[in-house]
């Protein structure tokens, strides 16, 4: 007969790889794209110096094998099973009482999962695995020791301890564990950090459109967004950002208004102020070919949440763009010592000594017409890079590539600029006599065109007539609804499954537009 | 022992090759002090096995481990000492492809001049606006120890980051020095003939509290720029980030009456950088003649606006020890109009003959400028040269001198354009300066693997013995409040 013990450890391994690697497989890449570790002196001193030991040199060595979600959790259950074994075998705990010697693993699995949007900025470095190899030193010191305190008089207490007893100390733990988290008033934060974790749906929409913007996987950005519409939750200002660089580069961004350009904050729970420059700036700002401003959000995520395999690629991606070969080549360097992005940085060093290839490279080709604009400029984002970009591509005078010259007309859309829109709209018109407008920006000169702050007449041009014949109706509807005295959110509401992918909508109904 | 056994021969069958081997850091043709660590390098040749000769009078020894040539520290003291005022002749050999290759020899020149056993230096990440983790360290060049001097990690919390910049010494020694601490316990650490005491130099009457430090070097007086400084960031410039300051004046800080007292504050002139000639009577400093010319939008707009018109000139004033006054200020190089340059950070020769400064062609900080240089004004004859040996394609700022004159250390950015590395030069009797070379690590690589840059390094010729836990302590009182005395 199977000992109670075994089907215990067993059925807490099948809780552990459904929570980890099957529910939360994107989680575990970022947290490993967040992480660093640097084969070699120099690295290996800094960590062991300054940051926690070898304990947090192993846990950041180890954390990269979440670069597979399946592979670093095999290693961390591994882990929490030997745990679970040397409790076992260190207290004399009997079958029946096994299921305590599982609180230990059980409460590092819940810290794992605890973190949220505490991912992008967690300082301790490897901490998916830190408190686990705390842990087990301290159990192995134990196993060792043991032995030895036994033959002591002092020591003898080890092998006296009752199984209530130790049901006291896995109590004891557990309340500790509580009151030491609603003492510090984080508890309850914790608990939406991990409820964000489990639950919040934009959460993982963000690290998978991530992924899949840092690999130039633009259908599979927009396919997430889709995905978030049909579930009818309002994405995030960053999904939204996401999701317009994926439809900029696929040449789409005239569904920019089709698919939900309404931004909302994220729920990062009390604990946590999320920004967009951090979760994701250094990869928007490349995205839009603003090459200097990619490498100082990466450093700067650098210095202040920790240097990781992520800022890395980034700094060498703006160096290769910028030919700062040298800069690039280090970067690299680093990167070549780890176990998963050593090929990633292999295919960049052959860049830098074959240029053809580069220059034929999907991200060169991506980004090319974006790198156009020469002109430089003094300013700062002010940490708000959302935006800053809104506003530089709005206030760009100058297109001198057909993508330019879509995003300009866009951003000022965005932004709800009229001034800018109008100027960038008679460009256009003049620009291609014979070509027909898109709809979009049909759209927005309808509205636009007659705005108080709108420096040229617009109505001069001929619109297409189901665009006109919409915006009558669409002027009709709202102001019926305005007579019936409702609210303008409620207006909103209602005229949204008619109007709600036309700019007209999204100009009258979203002021929410909070920056973060 | 083990190492004679594991030592590398020389291969037999290596294909001579007619250039100089690639290795990192560049210590090719160099002249070195004779009392400095190992110059431990890499060779960059794609090797799977690398072997250096190393023949120097007397006796030659062989080094090599995969692609590094580590030296032994007892075996490099002996060679050096057998080297004094000669060469080593430095062969390399690399197996690449399974074939030997030999290269083109290279000198290894080795100075009778000694050089200051310590330097110190800020080490921080080149970052824009964020920082985390700060310290001042100092380094023994005769070994490889390095330890820290301050850690801004020891006061520092997550809601209260502490900056720490601008240290420096009085003659070279630590018994009086000085570093600033900015935001969280903010205030300036000055060490008086051993006496550590926080002072905050900010008055009513001034600026800003001291920035640029220069001792007097015979008085107990320091003379400071104070100024409003601020950075903005090129969206296309390899240069990254512009610093400016909209308004700066010098001021004089008495140690002794804990006194600061304006020494210029023109309109229009944007005064900076002062340092002492090695009398005392003289303070040599940089300043800017600019006018704001729109009084409708901010200084800080106008600047960032007209940021390349703003040149450093060179100039210097007179000045007594005894009455503390300054006369006579004249301008003694032109940059601005005659070069449309820029000088910033003079430092004079122990000797008084020579200045140098960094050159580049606007603005007060060129370690974010690609194109400065050190150049170097010999004060007899007035004449500037620029020290080519020192000098790279990219940005060199920060010269100083070493106690007895005989070495030059600049910061420069010449590895990689972004991370700056102290680079020391021998600057012999003739007043010519020879190639400039990295400050050795023991493992070569470091430079490579290290993401944070050496800000301001200056020699010392002693330690400082101040704990960083003394100074930790000192952090957390409040600062003294200097007075402001009229002059």
């Amino acid at each position: 007969m199977i000992k109670l013990k075994y089907i215990y450890i067993l059925a807490f391994i099948t809780v552990a790889y459904i929570l980890l690697p099957v529910m939360n497989s994107d989680y575990l890449y970022t947290i490993q794209d967040n992480n660093i570790f640097i084969s070699g002196h120099t690295f290996m001193k800094e960590i062991v110096d300054d940051q926690g030991g070898w304990g947090a040199w192993t846990a950041c060595y180890l954390t990269q094998f979440f670069y597979y979600p399946w592979l670093g959790s095999t290693i961390l259950i591994a882990l929490w099973v030997l745990i679970y074994l040397l409790t076992l075998h260190l207290f004399s705990i009997k079958d029946k009482l096994s299921p305590m010697a599982l609180v230990l693993p059980a409460l590092l699995l819940f810290n794992i999962l605890d973190y949220g949007y505490w991912i992008y900025y967690a300082k301790t470095p490897g901490f998916p695995f830190q408190p686990t190899l705390a842990l087990l030193f301290i159990l192995l010191c134990a196993t060792l020791l043991r032995p030895l305190l036994s033959r002591t008089q002092h020591g003898k207490w080890l092998d006296n301890l009752l199984p209530y007893q130790l049901c006291l100390i896995g109590v004891g733990i557990c309340l500790l564990f509580v009151f030491d988290l609603q003492r510090v008033n984080v508890l309850n934060n914790h608990h939406c950090s991990f409820l964000i974790t489990m639950t919040d749906k934009n959460f993982k929409h963000e690290m998978r459109m991530y992924r899949a913007l840092d690999e130039f996987r633009f259908d599979d950005v927009v396919k997430e967004m889709e995905a978030c519409q049909k579930e009818g939750t309002e994405p995030t200002n960053l999904m939204v950002l996401y999701k317009n660089i994926a439809l900029m580069h696929t040449g789409q961004l005239g569904r920019m208004f089709e698919l939900n350009n309404c931004g909302t904050t994220p729920n990062a729970g009390k604990s946590l102020q999320v920004h967009v420059s951090q979760l994701g700036g250094a990869l928007i700002y490349y995205q839009f070919g603003q090459i200097n401003y990619t490498y100082r959000r990466a450093m700067e995520s650098a210095v202040k949440h920790g240097l990781s395999f992520r800022n890395l690629r980034m700094m060498a991606r703006a160096a290769l763009l910028n030919r700062e070969f040298e800069m690039a080549e280090k970067y690299l360097a680093m990167l070549k010592t780890s176990l998963f992005h050593r090929q990633w940085a292999i295919e960049r060093e052959r860049w830098i000594f074959n240029s053809t290839d580069y220059l034929q490279s999907l991200e060169y080709q991506t980004l090319a017409p974006l790198l156009q604009e020469d002109v430089n400029t003094l300013d700062d984002d002010q940490g708000l890079c959302d935006q800053y970009l809104l506003q530089h591509f709005s206030d760009l005078t100058q297109a001198s590539t057909p993508l330019l010259e879509d995003l300009i007309i866009c951003m000022s859309l965005w932004s709800k600029d009229a001034y800018a829109f109008c100027v960038h709209f008679y460009d256009y018109a003049h620009n291609h006599p014979d070509e027909t407008i898109p709809t979009l920006y049909q759209e927005g000169a309808i509205l636009l065109g007659n705005a108080e702050d709108s420096p040229i007449e617009l109505n001069g041009f001929r619109f297409d007539e189901l665009v006109a014949d919409k915006y009558n109706r669409f002027v009709s509807d709202y102001n019926t609804l305005l007579q019936q005295g409702i609210s303008e959110k409620e207006m909103g509401n209602r005229l949204r499954p008619k109007y709600g992918t036309t700019y007209w909508w999204y100009y009258y109904f979203y002021n929410d537009f909070t920056l973060y | 022992m083990l190492i004679a056994c594991n030592r590398p021969t020389v291969p037999t069958d290596a294909k001579q090759e007619s250039r100089l081997p690639r290795i990192y850091p560049d210590y090719t043709e160099v002249t070195i002090p004779f009392n400095i660590c190992p110059l431990n390098f890499a060779v960059q040749e794609g090797a799977s096995e690398v072997v250096a000769r190393l023949t120097y009078p007397g006796g030659e020894m062989t080094y090599g481990k995969d692609q590094k040539v580590l030296i032994d520290e007892e075996e490099w003291k002996e060679i050096m000492k057998a080297s004094k005022g000669e060469s080593i002749q430095v062969d390399v050999f690399a197996k690449v492809d399974g074939a030997w290759k030999a290269f083109k020899p290279f000198n290894i020149y080795v100075a009778e001049d000694s050089i200051d056993q310590y330097i110190s230096y800020r080490v921080i990440q080149p970052s824009y606006v964020a920082y985390e983790k700060l310290s001042i360290n100092q380094r023994d060049l005769t070994s490889f120890d390095e330890r820290e001097i301050y850690s801004n990690m020891s006061v520092s919390t997550e809601s209260t980051g502490q900056c720490i910049n601008c240290h420096s010494y009085k003659n070279f020694k630590t018994d009086n020095m000085l570093f600033h601490m900015r935001q969280g316990y903010g205030g300036t650490m000055i060490v008086t003939d051993g006496e550590l005491r926080k002072i905050d130099l900010k008055t009513d009457e001034t600026l800003s509290a001291g920035v640029y430090p220069a001792w007097h070097p015979t008085q107990n007086l320091i003379a400071f720029s104070t100024n409003k400084t601020g950075q903005s960031f090129h969206t296309k410039d390899l240069n990254k980030i512009e610093v400016q300051d909209t308004e700066s004046d010098l001021i004089l800080y008495d140690v002794d009456k804990n006194e600061v007292s304006i020494i210029s504050e023109l309109d229009d002139e944007l005064e900076v950088f002062p340092t002492w000639s090695p009398d005392g009577k003289k303070l040599y400093f940089c300043s800017a003649h600019f006018e704001y010319q729109n009084d409708s939008i901010a200084k800080e707009t106008e600047m960032i606006q007209r940021y390349k018109e703003v040149k450093y000139d060179l100039y210097c004033a007179d000045f007594d020890p005894a009455t503390k006054q300054f006369s006579n200020v004249q301008m003694i190089y032109n940059a601005s109009d005659s070069l449309g340059q820029s000088v910033t950070l003079p430092r004079v020769s122990p000797d008084g003959r020579y200045i140098l400064f960094a050159q580049a062609e606007f603005g007060c900080f060129h370690v974010w400028h690609a194109d400065a240089d050190i150049y170097m004004m010999d004060l007899k004859t007035k004449q500037v040269q620029k020290l080519d040996a020192v000098n790279s394609e990219r940005s060199e700022s920060y010269p100083t001198w070493s106690s007895s004159g005989r070495w030059i250390m600049v910061d420069s950015r010449r590895d990689d354009g972004n991370y700056t590395r102290p680079y020391i030069a021998y600057f012999d009797k003739k007043g010519k300066a020879h190639k400039a070379f990295a400050v050795p690590q023991k493992d070569p690589n470091f430079y490579t693997f290290f993401l944070r840059s050496f800000n301001r390094p200056e020699f010392m010729v002693e330690p400082v013995t101040i704990t960083p836990q003394e100074f930790a302590k000192k952090a957390k009182e409040d600062a003294v409040p200097a007075k402001y005395a009229n002059r």
